[in-house]
């Protein structure tokens, strides 16, 4: 798997990339799905907007419930870089742009934008000279330096990884799909012709017996006869047939369910971080 | 295009878009969809417990009026009894006082009928007395006009008793 691709050059420097377009694209989107989502509300909601108002109170919800109900107003932030890691994993799954989560800058930025609010905050409830007494164990600073960049890889590495072993799983069953191939074309069409039949047999008896499995391989078995035949006459070459149907499954996982995890861990890790250095009124008194 | 950036490079411009398009995002979605939403949300639940305080104090304030309707009810109904005593002891002290007045003056007339009674006879008793005072005159005016024997005189002494028997009838 190859790093973002560079659209453009300036002075040396790789100025826009593949992500920074996706991070746009993702922004972009974003705000016009808030926009309409966020229009038009109405005391005696429509369908859409009981969908909106029940994901929004979710995540005021989910904020006041780490964070505390004095840090409800962190919300925003919090839904932004949510959604913003989400749909930044998931805009991967386009094939033409590239998960923003999968450069290292982006997370990075997110996590150092984590700990600049950190920081902020606590100078702010604590006061600088507090925050800098924080300094007189070195160890804090180590800390400080390793929670941004645990953040940063925990998130790009798992979305990156994804994507890795996706490639490699794509690449693999093409490889694959070659080599089965090529052994039912060179034997001749008969054998094409048997795998055809054994294909439609298997998914009769599936019928029969009401197994899915059975009518699934048999579908399987023809196809794959079906491609062997379309290569011996020569109308494709190397086709990738078993690409279809397994990385689907896999990029579920890899992709959906990782992005939606990590996004969520992200938020979570930025909550906690922020409400630890944002507490409520009374025990700062203290 | 002109290639690709390595895996694992942090590239400043793209921390810069990042930086900036995460901004912009937060500021967008915060005005446009989480501001007014939770507004709503917030309006919404206010309105709700708005409406429960309010059917709750209706509720407080029917139950108030109720025990004041049933307290007037009773007080009501204790006056009218009071009223109800009141008026049938003065009747009874009416009648008692009609009846007595009504005796009492019975007795009065009556006692005056006596008085009358007695007036008229003693007037009676008296004209009486005068007729026999005359007749007695009449009588020896007519003894002395003539002779008497003494058959006269035991028949003028029946005579005049017979007389006085019959006035006296």
């Amino acid at each position: 798997m190859n790093g973002p691709k560079i659209y453009l050059q300036i002075g040396g420097q790789n100025v826009i990339t593949q992500t920074a377009v996706s991070s746009f694209t993702v922004m972009v989107l974003l705000c016009v799905a808030g926009y309409f989502l966020g229009r038009n509300l109405k005391k005696r909601p429509g369908r859409m907007q009981v969908l909106t108002e029940k994901g929004v109170a979710m995540l005021y919800n989910l904020v006041e419930d780490t964070m505390g109900k004095h840090n409800s107003y962190w919300t925003p932030y919090i839904g932004a870089l949510f959604l913003s890691s989400l749909g930044g994993s998931l805009i991967g799954m386009t094939g033409i742009l590239r998960s923003t989560t999968s450069d290292i800058s982006t997370t990075l930025t997110w996590a150092l934008m984590t700990s600049f609010l950190v920081w902020g905050c606590t100078i702010k409830n604590s006061g600088l000279k507090t925050f800098l007494k924080g300094y007189i164990n070195p160890m804090n600073i180590i800390s400080d330096i390793a929670q941004p960049v645990s953040m940063a890889f925990r998130h790009f590495g798992n979305i990156m990884g994804g994507g890795v072993l996706m490639s490699l799983l794509y690449q693999a069953l093409a490889a694959g799909s070659a080599l089965v191939l090529d052994l039912i074309r060179s034997n001749g069409l008969s054998v094409i012709v048997a795998v055809a039949v054994l294909g439609v047999i298997v998914f009769l008896s599936g019928l029969k017996k009401n197994k899915l499995l059975l009518k699934i391989i048999g579908i399987a078995l023809f196809v794959l006869a079906a491609a062997a035949a379309l290569e011996y006459f020569g109308a494709f070459k190397e086709i990738p047939i078993l690409e279809v149907g397994l990385p689907g499954v896999l990029s579920l996982y890899f992709d959906v369910f990782s992005g939606g995890v990590q996004a969520l861990v992200f938020s979570l890790l930025t909550m906690v971080y922020v409400g630890m250095a944002c507490p409520p009124k009374e025990e700062k008194q203290k | 295009m002109t290639g690709f950036e390595q895996i694992i490079g942090i590239n400043p411009w793209t921390a810069l878009f990042t930086f900036c398009n995460m901004i912009i995002t937060f500021l967008l979605l915060k005005k446009f969809l989480f501001k007014p939403v939770k507004k709503m949300i917030d309006a919404r639940q206010k309105e709700i417990d708005d409406m429960y305080a309010q059917a709750e104090s209706s509720k407080a304030e029917a139950a108030k009026l109720q025990a004041d309707y049933e307290e007037h009810l009773s007080s009501a109904r204790a006056e009218r009894d009071e009223i109800l005593a009141d008026a049938v002891s003065r009747a009874q002290k009416r009648e008692a006082e009609i009846i007595a007045e009504a005796k009492s003056d019975a007795a009065a007339i009556r006692v005056k009928a006596e008085a009358d009674i007695a007036q008229e006879k003693k007037r009676a008793l008296n004209e009486v007395k005068n007729e026999i005072s005359s007749i007695s005159i009449s009588i020896a005016q007519e003894v002395v006009e003539r002779e008497i024997t003494a058959a006269d005189h035991e028949r003028l002494v029946s005579e005049f008793i017979g007389r006085l028997g019959e006035d006296y009838d």
